[in-house]
């Protein structure tokens, strides 16, 4: 059913085997995993030794799709923009929550394959790459308690004339001999933090006033004064485990404090920019596979003596949700082209927020409103737990708010709309 | 192969912005001088005690005029010449004994170099490099930005190994001035890396 239609995509065979190839995982390993995560009445029981969580992890680890984001002169994948987009919205398709727990994985290695040098690259880098059997896995460190949306509009550089109004931030690092130490609690929606051995974290820098005077740093958990809450039980994404970490005098070494100042307040968002790419591509793939399972279901059931495709209300509802289905493709592609131009070709790492923000937002939205109109051509059925559309619509629901809302992701791109354009 | 620094690699870079094209298009709004300030280390050491790192150091100085170079005096490098390697950076070029030196830079040792410092200036206009030389230490101070580190890292930088951001950011080289001017013109400082720098290869 899946018609590319980007001629340059279509006609390159390497790019049709790499999607196959890629499908054939999600649909295989990805999705069946993903289920029997997500019917876990408990989360612990997901982040358990024996979970396929871990098969899962592992088996992405293999496929080296931990490494899509690394430099590839420091052991990334190696792939282009739109292989990277090929992957993830296949990946995406499989289940959102997985794809999530290997994205936030790279996060902290993948930065500092582009910005660190020395001991990092040798004590984390280089294992992370080579590592198959999931020993390491990251999370990503930014929100806190008190400081939800106020650390995802900090991460806008055009907002920085504001970002004294909001909150000072929670986790705090001072320099302590050649290293520094960290304090403080980060919230319980960190993606992976159950089941991770590292976190690049978000942390603010002595007088300690204001989230823009921050640094962004990689921190093993394996460490004295690192205690990690229980995953928390929740809607939607349940294949991916959320749960708070707090550090309690943690050590790092100087090496490993990966963004500062001034970089960390102009650059920090370029971060935002890729993980925008991610998320707006990965969901694009939700949207899809909830359209697909509407247009399939749609030929199969019959009400008014013919099937539900054929009435033309039903039809209206198919032609929508195609529309943003394409729609969102184009566009995630496209940015995912722009921002990965500026990080892994010319490495200015000055990619337009606005519109990687934007591509989040478009890939979410479609997400939510595909999944929101493919549950109501299910109908009664679609509410059982024998269809996948109620993880899909549960799942889509949830990213309307995980890596920010898309009303404060929507917000912060303002500024920079208003700003500079 | 040019010595880093020396006149011939000064020169060489002079060149290389002139006839690179990318560089002037990536370049073409900047605005702004740079003091650079090279920390002696163990790798100075090192290239000092082979003859053409000698010999292109002190072109690089020679360069400077000789007021410029008492300057020096009484500094931690102007120290490292005057008393380890027996002739005062204000001599004329002539009483550089190179073997007399090469000799004496064999007992020199990394305590020595601490505080040594080379300055050197260079003015980005537009695409051009309007200059590009040695200096007195408290010259051009007012340098719209200022970038010191130690030989090592500006060696990874100029021979176009490392990117002068990762330099930066991984605390190797340590940039001073408006940030997010340079932020705004990072092709600029790239493009001088990747088209200029790494155009002329360093010995
Ligand atoms: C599934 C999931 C995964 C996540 N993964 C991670 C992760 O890996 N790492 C991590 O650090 N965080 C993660 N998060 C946290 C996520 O980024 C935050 O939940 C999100 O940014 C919102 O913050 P909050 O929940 O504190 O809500 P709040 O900030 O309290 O916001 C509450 C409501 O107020 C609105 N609001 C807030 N500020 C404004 C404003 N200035 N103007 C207008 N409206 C405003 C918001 O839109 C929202 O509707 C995850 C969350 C979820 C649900």
């Amino acid at each position: 059913m899946y018609f590319e239609i980007d001629p340059k995509v279509r006609e390159d065979k390497g790019l049709s085997l790499l999607r196959e190839e890629t499908h054939r995982f999600a649909e295989e390993v990805i999705r069946p995993a993903a289920r029997e995560l997500d019917r876990m009445s408990d989360p612990e029981q997901v982040i358990a030794k024996d979970s396929p969580y871990w098969d899962v992890l592992k088996q992405m680890k293999k496929l080296g799709y931990h490494r899509i984001f690394i430099d590839p002169d420091y052991g990334g994948l190696g792939v282009n923009a739109t292989e990277a987009h090929i992957i993830l919205e296949e990946l995406g398709w499989g289940s959102v929550g997985l794809t999530t727990a290997i994205g936030v994985d790279q996060i902290a290695p993948a930065v500092a394959s582009l910005f660190a040098m020395g001991d990092v690259i040798e004590k984390i880098v280089k294992p992370w790459v080579e590592d198959t059997e999931a020993k390491y896995h990251g999370c990503w460190g930014v929100t806190e308690p008190e400081c939800g949306s106020d650390y995802i509009m900090a991460c806008e550089e055009s907002f920085l004339p504001h970002v004294k109004e909001l909150h000072p931030g929670e986790v705090r690092a001072d320099e302590d001999g050649d290293g520094w130490v960290i304090n403080g609690p980060k919230s319980s929606w960190i993606s992976s933090a159950p089941t991770a051995t590292h976190v690049g974290l978000h942390v603010t820098l002595p007088p300690h006033d204001s989230l823009a005077n921050g640094a962004f740093c990689i921190v093993p958990l394996d460490q004295e004064g690192v205690t990690k809450g229980k995953p928390v039980d929740k809607l939607g994404l349940r294949d991916d485990p959320q749960g708070d970490i707090t550090f309690d005098n943690v050590h790092i070494p100087d090496d490993y404090m990966l963004i500062r100042p001034p970089f960390y307040e102009f650059r920090i968002g370029q971060i935002i920019c890729t993980t925008s790419c991610f998320m707006g591509t990965v969901f694009t793939g939700l949207a899809r596979a909830a359209f697909e399972e509407a247009l399939e279901y749609s030929k199969n059931r019959v009400q008014e003596g013919k099937p539900l495709c054929e009435h033309q209300l039903v039809k209206q509802k198919l032609y929508k949700m195609f529309e943003k289905v394409e729609s969102s493709r184009c566009y995630t592609r496209k940015i995912m082209e722009h921002v990965w131009e500026k990080t892994y070709i010319e490495r200015t790492f000055d990619a337009s927020s606005r519109h990687a923000l934007s591509a989040q937002i478009y890939g979410k939205r479609s997400a939510f409103e595909v999944a929101y109109e493919a549950l109501q051509i299910f109908g009664g059925y679609g509410l059982t737990k024998d269809f996948l559309i109620e993880k899909l619509f549960r799942d889509a629901r949830a990213g309307l708010i995980e890596d920010g809302t898309t009303e404060v992701l929507g917000l912060a791109a303002a500024y920079n709309i208003v700003q500079e354009c | 192969m040019a010595i880093f620094p020396s006149r011939e690699w000064v020169e060489a870079v002079l060149q290389a912005a002139e006839k690179s094209e990318k560089y002037k298009e990536a370049a073409k709004d900047w605005e702004g001088d740079f003091l650079s300030i090279i920390e002696g280390d163990e790798e100075f050491v090192r290239d000092l005690s082979r003859r053409e790192g000698m010999e292109g150091f002190i072109s690089f100085l020679d360069m400077m005029p000789l007021e410029a170079r008492r300057k020096y005096n009484g500094t931690p490098m102007g120290d490292v010449f005057e008393k380890k390697l027996g002739v005062p950076l204000d001599s004329p070029a002539d009483k550089f004994s190179i073997d007399e030196m090469l000799s004496m830079v064999s007992k020199l040792s990394v305590e020595d170099l601490k505080g040594a410092c080379t300055y050197f200036w260079s003015d980005f206009w537009h695409g051009s490099v309007r200059a590009m030389k040695p200096v007195a230490p408290g010259e051009h101070e007012d340098a719209t930005f200022k970038l010191s580190g130690k030989y090592s890292a500006w060696k990874l930088m100029v021979s176009g190994k490392q990117d002068t951001i990762r330099l930066v950011m991984s605390n190797k080289l340590k940039l001073e001035g408006d940030m997010s001017y340079v932020m705004k013109h990072m092709k600029a400082v790239v493009a001088l890396t990747k088209e200029v720098f790494a155009g002329v290869p360093i010995d």
